[in-house]
């Protein structure tokens, strides 16, 4: 890829600089604000259990506060737009993704399906390491073969679902209405979704006007592989022990 | 495996020209450093594990289990304190029942004792409940039990016990807390008493 840029005066590359900061910090605030709690909490679990029948307002915003508080999914979801500079790819690649989880997520509840939601979890932090070795060109390069970014997308979409699936049947619906409240929690997910991405989307297109863009993201994605092996050796230590 | 079309936009990962060596070095770190947070910091905080005695150095072990006495270690209490003893005798299939009128957060120590296995209900019967709503605290066959009690609503709190065997049983009930009223349930009867505030 060519590189194209006036070699930068060296204020002009400390206000890059430090705008960017900007971005980051802001970003990184909203989302430590909001990611306090992974599970749904015991209060919203005791409210909605209370409930009769169909409750989509609620349902909704417990399936877009999951989204937006759950770090595994937010760090899967910076891995994969991290390189997509085009509006289309980044729609291309969340569809595959929300089909993925939307399939499971509705299946699991369902069809009841059983799944340790630790072992779940854990998959899940496999699967931000995974994209993040995708992204520093390690399957091509170290082995030179690569499941297709798209499938891989679309698989690990499977997986999240299935988690998804584990944390609305803790909350033990009502028969009669699951229909109508996992739909809610469904959509509630998208929205949520979108709200995320919205602000990964624009951090990283401050990020990459940043000279050494290609130099951080190395750093970054080494970082977010890291991280994929904490939640994963996190959710394992929980399957173990908890 | 490898199918990029250029019409779904080849997807770009860091320069291509990057070494074996820094992707090994890279994915080699981020491994090392996991490992590194799970094992020093994690386990110790999260599990109470502490496989390199790193978080006892740390003082992170115990961590996790703080939270369960998050409740309240001092409760003050307006009504009086009284202790209870009280005795039944329970012929075979005979029944009786002893309550306590408590408020909401008010607490009691409790322990009985009998003769022989009976069958027994502890629970509570909120004070603005449906007729004949109870809920159960602890219920199963036994010949004792202790413990403390929380009483989650105002109402009255107590036990059930049946004597399912053949020969005649004692129940005693010890208690000691804040309650204001005792009530038996004997043979179609309420006996009832009103405890003054006064010790």
């Amino acid at each position: 890829m060519a590189i194209k840029y006036d070699p930068p005066t060296s204020s002009a590359k400390q206000l890059e600089w430090l705008k960017f900061r900007f971005w980051l910090v802001a970003s990184l605030t909203l989302v430590s604000v909001a990611a306090t709690a992974h599970n749904i909490s015991d209060a919203n679990a005791d409210f909605v259990q209370g409930l009769e029948g169909s409750a989509i307002v609620p349902f909704m915003y417990l399936g877009a506060k999951h989204m937006v508080t759950g770090y595994d999914h937010l760090l899967y979801l910076l891995g994969v737009v991290f390189f997509l500079r085009r509006m289309k790819d980044v729609l291309l690649y969340v569809s595959l993704f929300t089909l993925g989880h939307s399939i499971t997520l509705m299946i699991g509840v369902l069809v009841e399906l059983s799944v340790n939601a630790y072992l779940i979890d854990t998959i899940i932090g496999l699967s931000v390491a995974y994209k993040a070795f995708e992204n520093i060109n390690g399957f091509k390069q170290v082995f030179g073969v690569q499941l297709d970014a798209r499938a891989a997308v679309f698989i690990f979409g499977l997986f999240h679902g299935l988690g998804l699936a584990t944390k609305l049947q803790d909350l033990s619906l009502s028969a009669e209405s699951l229909v109508t409240n996992m739909l809610s929690f469904n959509v509630g997910v998208e929205m949520g979704q979108a709200i995320a991405l919205a602000a990964i989307v624009v951090v990283l297109t401050q990020w990459r006007r940043h000279t050494n863009f290609h130099g951080h993201a190395f750093i970054a994605n080494t970082m977010l592989m890291c991280s994929g092996f904490v939640l994963a050796g996190y959710q394992f230590a929980n399957y173990l022990w908890a | 495996m490898n199918k990029y079309t250029p019409d779904t936009g080849a997807l770009e990962t860091v320069s291509p020209d990057t070494s074996n060596t820094k992707i090994w070095l890279s994915t080699a770190a981020a491994l090392i450093v996991a490992g590194l947070i799970l094992v020093t910091l994690i386990l110790p905080a999260e599990f109470n594990r502490d496989p390199l005695g790193v978080g006892q150095m740390l003082g992170l072990m115990g961590l996790s289990e703080s939270s369960t006495r998050a409740i309240e270690t001092v409760r003050k209490e307006d009504s009086g304190f009284h202790e209870d003893t009280v005795s039944f005798q329970l012929l075979p299939f005979e029944f009786v029942e002893y309550k306590y009128q408590m408020n909401q957060d008010s607490a009691v120590l409790y322990s009985w004792t009998t003769t022989d296995t009976v069958s027994y209900d502890f629970h509570g019967e909120p004070v603005d409940g449906p007729e004949g709503y109870a809920e159960s605290f602890s219920i199963g066959k036994a010949k004792q039990e202790s413990g403390a009690f929380t009483a989650p609503f105002t109402g009255i709190h107590g036990w059930f016990w049946e004597n399912r065997g053949t020969g005649t049983v004692t129940v005693t009930l010890r208690t000691a807390g804040f309650y204001t009223e005792t009530l038996e349930f004997r043979d179609g009867h309420i006996k009832k008493e009103v405890l003054s505030d006064e010790p």
